[in-house]
């Protein structure tokens, strides 16, 4: 069997035509079901996302070209799209690229963001679907089987998915570099902006126990703090709770600081000189860049995160190339199982045939032996299929063995060579 | 017993090259590896200086050969027994050292032929020198604990992160391992003055000879005694303790040679 993988992406495609080409799932199952017709397409599954949409499907050997091009074509269609406008958009990969294509989707090496870890879960996601369909049949299964073990090897053995490349996951990774845990940690949000919200609901997943927020309008300081099981104060009570705070997310839309060099020393002090995690994301700043210097205060500003952030996409980058190592093997390695599923149904043919050669011929001799006991009969029976399989064994073994290790086109071949029939 | 500290050597070899590899690679598979050799390393080794006491007739450790492995020895242990800090990186930066020590005993060879002075052959020596051995090993701990805190400290405040930052242990985490490794060190040193004290006493009477050796303990003494004391009053947390950990290993060195290249009463052998 050949695997055949068409597609469009956020490299090759705009959102334009992304958008036109997506499935909902239920546009999905019933794609499926067109596309899989049991004869030229015998298998079939639908990646697609906001930055994809992939069309993986499995044919005959000797049907790559009849099916690549019934894939692009159903893609044309189902986006209604006139025939060879997507050529230019379109990328199709067959057998090994579409295997290495599809390890490195689900690893997250073809994402936007590389990392990311969303993409791993649309691929399961899309595979549900296409078992649901019915159209995921015994070469994508093991794909997608492999397919999932890479991606967690490559998540597992690599550093590609740890440091934070959004500003409000960094205030995860900041703490925990400072506080190892944040479990029991205090955490006091000045400002209910947005993504100090969203910053919070990324600590307090980490374990952050303790959520304090100061607002200027008590109202929505009130719903942050309920969503959180937090405490809100008016903003004046900020100094109160500042020594309790491990860390402070700061933003503001005040014109000055809100938080001055004066105030962190003395907190400080009332909290025994324990190291403070502070985030300035208010623009202009709310916090005096001075309270830098304070000793054992660690002081970001978004211009800060962002430049950690493009950092750790460096980061992340290194470690694409040795991920992209474990593809390469693994590629390898599933090349050669789809090399013995080829050849293991016609070695089963063959051991088969070779039964029925000796059941033939007993049936041609039976007459020879006169009457027997059935338990006699049945020991004559089983004695001529241990015969068969004794010798048929190692040489059947040793053919697996030599297909799983060379060209597949000709997997086909030993059922019909080896025919005693011809 | 050569050949059983060469075993010793392999199994620390070993480990200390799966901490390296899984320091720089962040891989737990290679950590495993690590942490069974070390601990396979630290068997074989407490079994070494057990033959060397049986079959060399005193206390292994009087000889310089014998100080180097004793010493290496020790700082397995230490590791052992602070296994809740254990990390890719603190592997990484003791197994090498220990590796060294133990190859540098390897190379010196046995000199069981050499005895050492009778007046060693006292109960209080060994454990005077014993107590000492640990406190030097804690120290080392509290060092490289403050380089590591040091390290992460300025990038922080610098707000540029290297490669080497992310593989590190959180800064509390360092910064605890410096402090419990301090008290352990400083309680460790403080016995093994006053038992050194107790002996020389009952040899010769006098508690203090005023030689390098001393001069340079009782520096160190007060150096982590005011580190120890400042950081539970929280005055001095951090950066300053971390320097504090640094310069006080470096008095533990040269308490560690005194006697060696400066002389004095406690030139033995």
């Amino acid at each position: 069997m050949s695997i055949l993988l068409v597609g469009v992406n956020h490299k090759t495609a705009p959102v334009e035509i992304r958008e036109r080409l997506a499935f909902n799932d239920e546009a999905c199952a019933a794609g499926l079901r067109r596309l899989v017709d049991g004869d030229i397409v015998r298998e079939g599954l639908i990646v697609s996302t906001c930055n994809r949409v992939e069309i993986l499907g499995a044919t005959a050997n000797d049907q790559i070209d009849l099916g690549a091009g019934l894939l692009t074509q159903f893609l044309d269609t189902s986006g209604s799209l006139p025939a060879g406008f997507l050529e230019k958009h379109l990328y199709l990969h067959t057998n090994e690229e579409a295997v290495r294509h599809l390890f490195r989707v689900a690893s997250s090496l073809d994402s936007m963001v590389v990392g990311e870890t969303q993409v791993l879960g649309q691929v399961r996601h899309a595979y549900s679907l296409a078992v649901e369909a019915g159209t995921a049949g015994k070469v994508l299964n093991r794909l997608v089987h492999h397919t999932f073990r890479v991606a967690k090897r490559v998540r597992n053995e690599t550093g590609i998915a740890a440091n934070a490349v959004s500003i409000s996951y960094m205030a995860v990774e900041l703490g925990k570099k400072i506080f190892d845990t944040l479990k029991d940690r205090t955490v006091m949000l000045i400002g209910a902006g947005e993504m100090a919200e969203l910053s919070a609901r990324h600590l307090v997943n980490a374990g952050v126990s303790r959520v304090v927020i100061a607002n200027r309008s008590e109202a929505s300081a009130q719903l942050i703090a309920g969503e959180f099981g937090g405490t809100a104060i008016r903003l004046e009570q900020v100094d109160e709770f500042l020594a309790e705070a491990d860390m402070i997310i700061c933003s503001t839309g005040a014109p000055d600081y809100v938080l001055t060099d004066a105030q962190t020393r003395k907190a400080l002090e009332r909290r025994r000189n324990l190291p403070t995690c502070l985030i300035d994301i208010g623009v202009p700043r709310n916090i005096d860049p001075a309270v830098g210097n304070v000793p054992n205060v660690f002081l970001f500003n978004i211009d800060d995160l962002e430049s950690v952030i493009s950092s750790n996409i460096r980061e992340r980058e290194r470690e694409a190339e040795r991920a992209e190592l474990i593809v390469q093997s693994e590629v390898m390695q599933f090349q050669q199982t789809l090399r013995l599923m080829d050849v293991g149904p016609s070695i089963g043919a063959l051991r088969e045939k070779l039964q029925d050669v000796a059941r033939a011929e007993l049936a041609r001799q039976r007459k020879r032996l006169g009457p027997l006991t059935s338990a006699q009969e049945a020991a004559v029976e089983s004695l001529l299929m241990a015969t068969v399989n004794k010798i048929s064994h190692p040489l059947l073994n040793q053919m697996r063995r030599f297909y799983g290790t060379s060209d597949p086109d000709i997997s086909q071949a030993p059922a019909d060579t080896v025919d005693p029939e011809k | 017993m050569t050949s059983l500290l060469l075993a010793v050597l392999a199994a620390y070899l070993i480990a200390a090259i799966h901490y390296i590899l899984a320091f720089a690679n962040k891989r737990r598979s290679l950590l495993r590896v690590a942490e069974w050799s070390t601990v396979t390393g630290f068997v074989l080794h407490t079994a070494s200086l057990v033959a060397d006491w049986v079959i060399d007739g005193h206390y292994p450790l009087f000889f310089l050969r014998e100080t180097l492995s004793f010493l290496g020895w020790a700082l397995v242990a230490l590791l052992v027994l602070l296994y809740r800090y254990r990390a890719p990186a603190v592997g990484a930066f003791t197994m090498p050292l220990i590796s060294a020590l133990t190859f540098f005993a390897l190379l010196l060879g046995s000199d069981s032929a050499n005895t050492p002075d009778p007046l060693s052959a006292s109960w209080l020596f060994p454990i005077h020198t014993t107590l000492l051995i640990f406190a030097y090993a804690a120290f080392f701990i509290v060092f490289m604990a403050s380089v590591m805190y040091l390290l992460q400290e300025r990038e922080l405040k610098l707000k540029t992160f290297s490669a080497i930052f992310h593989r590190l242990p959180a800064l509390t985490t360092v910064n605890e391992l410096a402090i419990t490794a301090a008290a352990l060190g400083l309680t460790l040193l403080t016995l093994g003055m006053v038992t050194g004290m107790i002996w020389s006493s009952i040899r010769t009477g006098t508690v203090w000879h005023n030689d390098p050796k001393e001069i340079f303990a009782l520096l160190t003494w007060l150096l982590y005694f005011s580190l120890t004391i400042y950081r539970s009053t929280a005055n001095w947390r951090g950066r300053r303790a971390a320097w504090l950990g640094v310069v006080g290993f470096g008095l533990v060195l040269c308490t560690f040679f005194g006697a060696r290249f400066l002389g004095g009463y406690h030139v033995f052998g």
